[in-house]
């Protein structure tokens, strides 16, 4: 009753041409069709255009995963130091070009300026006791303990207390 | 080129497309190493058409949960290595300074072996992976060479003997000054 009351339905009803809605519906707009070479080659200019994931630089200075990095460049900086050292006695295995303990610490006593000795030494000391605590942490986190935001900011933390401390007391033994 | 081999032979106007595209939108990476060559990158990374196969990566004996345990191993054994080392000093005997090392040594070679694959990666650097991996294993070779030479030559005392020396020595010049 309200149906056929409706002016608004009663005006479409006048108005249905069941030829064009048919057409509009069922048809196929040949402009769209595109061989399969033409559709990769949309497919790729969209590829091109998606969104790259963002870098670590948009993240805010946290604990979690700045501690994760300096993990890590500890790890290769005093790498670093070990493979030098152990290459060098290695090459000189080959050629002989009299490198010894004798020899290295007397080049170090005479070469090495003040200023390098104590940033080196100061380098060595805190990144080696972070990275051997922190490692200990992960190891921690291996065994499947402390893996909680909770943990990880007190486990941080404590590595970080560690470091200050031992770091301290290894430095002060070059003196 | 990594890219576009894959793709199935017969499909050669898809080729040049993937060829020329690989071209124009090469790689977007933030930071990439100033000196090595990349490879150009596929589109948004992806390879190939809708249609293609999924190809499994090789497997690898070595890889994902063997690897890791031998990381483990590594790093657990190296704790009480280095707190002996730590605590007796240059007195330590030869067994653990060669433990030390060595195992230092293995602990330092996985390191910077997930070092190279995370930033020399093959997708973006091809073969220069390869070569940063052979250049690590022979200074690894030089490196085992050395620790035998650090610890069993005749004017060496061992590396920890050899560390702590360093640690307590400073510039003689210095030293005189403020002894005058």
């Amino acid at each position: 009753m309200f149906m056929l009351r409706n002016p608004l339905l009663a005006s479409l009803r006048s108005s249905y041409k069941p030829n064009t809605i048919t057409n509009r519906l069922f048809s196929i707009n040949k402009n769209l069709l595109q061989t399969p070479a033409k559709g990769q080659e949309i497919l790729l200019k969209q590829r091109a255009n998606r969104p790259i994931s963002p870098h670590l630089t948009i993240y805010q200075p946290q604990i979690t995963w700045y501690l994760s990095s300096v993990h890590r460049v500890s790890g290769v900086l005093l790498g670093a130091i070990f493979f030098g050292v152990s290459i060098a006695y290695g090459i000189n295995k080959i050629y002989d070009f009299g490198l010894n303990d004798d020899s290295l610490v007397e080049f170090y006593k005479t070469n090495v300026p003040t200023w390098l000795d104590y940033t080196g030494k100061a380098s060595v000391a805190y990144l080696f006791t972070f990275h051997f605590a922190n490692g200990i942490r992960h190891l921690v986190w291996d065994k499947g303990s402390g893996f909680t935001i909770k943990g990880i900011y007190k486990g941080g933390y404590s590595v970080l207390a560690v470091c200050a401390v031992a770091g301290s007391y290894l430095f002060s033994k070059a003196f | 080129m990594l890219g576009f081999r894959s793709v199935a032979g017969s499909r050669s106007t898809l080729q040049t497309l993937t060829r020329k595209n690989q071209m124009t939108f090469n790689s977007l990476r933030y930071f990439t190493i100033p000196f090595l060559p990349t490879l150009p990158q596929n589109p948004g990374g992806v390879k190939g058409d809708i249609n293609d196969n999924l190809k499994h990566p090789k497997s690898d004996k070595l890889s994902s949960s063997i690897h890791w345990k031998i990381e483990k191993v590594l790093a657990i054994g190296l704790i009480p290595l280095v707190s002996m080392s730590l605590i007796q000093g240059a007195g330590v005997s030869t067994l653990v300074d060669l433990s030390l090392s060595y195992t230092l040594l293995m602990h330092c070679y996985v390191g910077f072996q997930s070092c190279i694959i995370d930033y020399i990666p093959k997708r973006v650097y091809g073969h220069w992976h390869n070569r940063a991996m052979y250049l690590l294993t022979l200074g690894s070779l030089l490196s085992a060479l050395g620790i035998y030479e650090m610890n069993l030559g005749d004017k060496n005392n061992g590396s920890v003997s050899l560390t702590s020396r360093l640690w307590t020595s400073k510039n003689e010049q210095v030293v005189e000054e403020v002894a005058k």
